[in-house]
């Protein structure tokens, strides 16, 4: 018996031992740093589920041709969660306890993240980057908000920018928003309430359920309410159907989308009715004149990146795979999760990811507050804007 | 007064349109009820099929003929219409054989797992990027006293009303039609009688695959995004089908409209004046829904069937 505590005692300790690398950390060997990445490969949300991590793998791969982060190379294990908060808990879980990961990166959805904050309070492991821009994320009082480090500027003050914006070109326009009817909705929401309440103004809300494709009663209502400018807190397919509607109808507001709204289909589908249209975006556009830009151009070009692939889905997991190596270098060579955490804390107004400048602090892990915008002219998306917060 | 009953006649409108869509899908469900008693849950993803191979054939004459003009959408829809000929017959080979003496839940749910397995195979072959499908009448509409109606939608009316008749005349009046009932309501007394109960069940799987087909083609243009999510449209149709009476053809149409109008009013002018209406916009359909099958519960066009046993 005692031979078998004995020989279970060394198991153990090996155990513990081959989990942990040299930095004493799960996921960090000699030669390699092992994150977990959980996407949507197979559900509602499996075109992200491609493009995401084929982004972050283009910037990763590159990072390993020259060397790695301190010599490791940088190895991304992607799950399938289908965008669902229970099974993302398991696989996050799974890639906690079973693949030993050193930290989460990317992890897809609002639902599925706020699924796993007690696995991220109980197990101590940093989220770099979820993929998803609700404001929740960088919510400091939520459960484990500490080890969660978001990228993008959250929907709710994408939604208020937007407003200010369009007050200050026009102190009185009158103001629609159409949002879907969810988690994503209710962020922008919560934005418009709160430049409703700062700028003293009222904004016209319309609801529409995830799916729809019909939308004449909400844009007849914007219509009858006189708006001059329509927020889109929609995705791909509802901008260019509200746009093509309010085209047949003969209204022609000014149309304004949040970041999802990006995309450039919504030029190429919505034709005469998507001209002018204003969309938030993130980042720099991926195929303008800038550094981080050019360079993501230069390697899709070199590793064939399908033509169809390339966009700002792709360019998403490009520019978070940038500031998610730049926190593991920050974490220094013997890397530990705490060490992690305190690297990406001393980011600060750190512009070299091709996105809006990141700045995290102890009590400050929004990342980014700002957006840039994005204009349709001529059916060709232009940028029109500086960063705006 | 002129002004609000404008808009409404105009949100009626539109809902009609959308109306027309779920009963196209609702027509492919009870299609296959009619003569089978089986509810195919997998007819949004033949839609969604049907959809796919519109868009792949159309872009595969368009690069042989140049840009697309009216004769390539024709030429997609024959095509899609062959394919969904083939491939109704091939459910039916499948699916329906194989299991026509098992019990009817078992059937059912093959077909949730085909329809499972097709959005997966479609994922395979298309690839993960949502498609943009181009209408054959672009942006073009009409306006008749204020409401606008796309001549898309006009189509989409059209073949909802025109499939409806069709095969409301085919089940009522042709021996192919009353061979099909009397399937339905016996498949063996009906082989004894002679009705070759196999070819009436390749037949109506190939119907409902047509019609799922059509409705994919017509509704991918004006979701102005195709993809594998289409699919799930065939739920919100189930419930149009049931309140016009599951097994009833013209009841399909009715239902859709009825659901249709009742989203868009709903969503529109209701909305607007009466805050309270935004908040159960997602549960209006199935609180009518229940409304009228507590009053009827064979649904609005339905009729009790009564069985000898």
């Amino acid at each position: 018996m005692k031979k078998f505590i004995s020989f279970n005692l060394t198991a153990s300790i090996f155990f513990v031992l081959g989990c942990s690398g040299p930095s004493g950390s799960p996921g960090i060997s000699d030669n390699e740093i092992l994150i977990g990445n959980v996407q949507d490969l197979s559900g509602p949300m499996k075109e992200l589920g491609k493009l995401l991590p084929s982004g972050s793998n283009l910037y990763l791969d590159y990072v390993n041709n020259n060397g790695g982060v301190h010599g490791r190379n940088v190895r991304m294990l992607v799950e399938d969660a289908q965008y669902n908060p229970q099974k993302t808990v398991a696989v996050v879980k799974k890639l906690i306890e079973k693949e030993q990961i050193f930290c989460l990166y990317n992890v897809i959805g609002t639902s599925p993240v706020e699924a796993i904050r007690p696995l991220l309070e109980e197990s101590g492991v940093p989220l770099i980057a979820p993929a998803t821009q609700s404001g929740t994320m960088s919510d400091m009082s939520r459960p484990a908000a500490r080890y969660i480090f978001h990228t993008d500027t959250g929907y709710d003050i994408q939604a208020g920018i937007l407003t200010e914006y369009v007050i200050k070109l026009d102190p009185n326009a009158v103001i629609g928003v159409i949002y879907q009817d969810d988690d994503y909705g209710d962020n922008v929401l919560k934005g418009i309430e709160a430049i409703e309440y700062e700028l003293n103004i009222s904004v016209q809300k319309e609801a529409f359920q995830r799916g729809a494709t019909e939308f004449s009663g909400q844009v007849m209502n914007l219509m009858k309410g006189g708006c001059t400018h329509v927020i889109i807190a929609g995705i791909v397919k509802e901008p260019i159907i509200i746009m093509k509607t309010a085209e047949a109808m003969g209204f022609s507001p000014q149309f304004l989308g949040i970041s999802p709204t990006m995309d450039h289909r919504v030029a190429l589908a919505a034709g005469s009715a998507g001209e002018g249209f204003i969309a938030a975006n993130f980042a720099y556009l991926w195929d303008s004149d800038n550094e981080i830009p050019n360079l993501y151009r230069e390697l899709c070009e070199k590793a064939n990146v399908p033509v169809a692939m390339r966009g700002m889905y792709h360019y998403y997991g490009f520019t978070t795979a940038i500031i998610l190596v730049e926190g593991l270098n920050r974490a220094g060579k013997n890397p530990t999760r705490k060490k992690l955490i305190r690297g990406m804390e001393t980011f600060n107004n750190w512009n070299m990811a091709g996105t809006q400048p990141i700045t995290y602090s102890r009590n400050d892990h929004a990342g980014a507050e700002s957006v840039i915008l994005v204009q349709v002219k001529d059916g060709v998306q232009q940028t029109i804007s500086t960063w705006l917060e | 007064m002129n002004s609000l009953f404008t808009e409404i006649s105009q949100e009626i409108v539109s809902g009609i349109a959308l109306g027309s869509i779920y009963a196209l899908i609702a027509l492919g469900f009870i299609l296959i009820y009619k003569a089978t008693e089986v509810v195919n849950f997998a007819q949004g993803e033949l839609m969604m099929v049907g959809a796919y191979v519109n868009f792949f054939l159309i872009q595969s004459f368009t690069s042989s003929m140049g840009a697309p003009t009216f004769l390539t959408f024709i030429l997609g829809l024959l095509g899609s219409i062959i394919f969904a000929v083939l491939f109704g017959w091939f459910l039916d080979l499948i699916i329906n054989r194989p299991m026509k003496d098992e019990p009817v839940f078992s059937i059912i749910m093959a077909t949730i797992s085909i329809g499972i397995v097709l959005r997966a195979i479609v994922g395979l072959i298309a690839g993960p990027m949502s498609l943009v499908p181009k209408s054959p009448f672009g942006g073009a509409h009409i306006q008749l006293s204020g409401i606008i109606i796309s001549i898309l939608d006009l189509f989409i009316i059209g073949a909802a009303i025109a499939l409806v008749a069709v095969f409301y005349y085919f089940f009522n009046k042709t021996r192919w039609g009353l061979a099909m009932q009397a399937t339905s309501e016996d498949p063996i007394a009906a082989e004894l009688m002679g009705v070759p109960v196999n070819k009436v069940y390749s037949l109506v799987w190939i119907f409902a695959a047509i019609v799922a087909a059509v409705s994919g083609v017509l509704l991918a243009p004006r979701a102005a995004i195709l993809d594998t999510n289409m699919g799930f449209l065939g739920l919100k149709a189930f419930p149009a089908a049931v309140l016009g009476g599951f097994g009833s053809i013209p009841g399909a149409i009715v239902g859709g409209v009825i659901l249709g109008i009742i989203e868009t009013v709903s969503m529109g002018t209701l909305s607007f004046h009466f805050q309270w209406v935004k908040e159960i916009n997602d549960i209006i359909v199935w609180i009518v829904l229940i409304a009228v099958l507590m009053i009827r519960p064979t649904g609005i066009l339905g009729t009790e069937e009564i069985k000898k046993v």
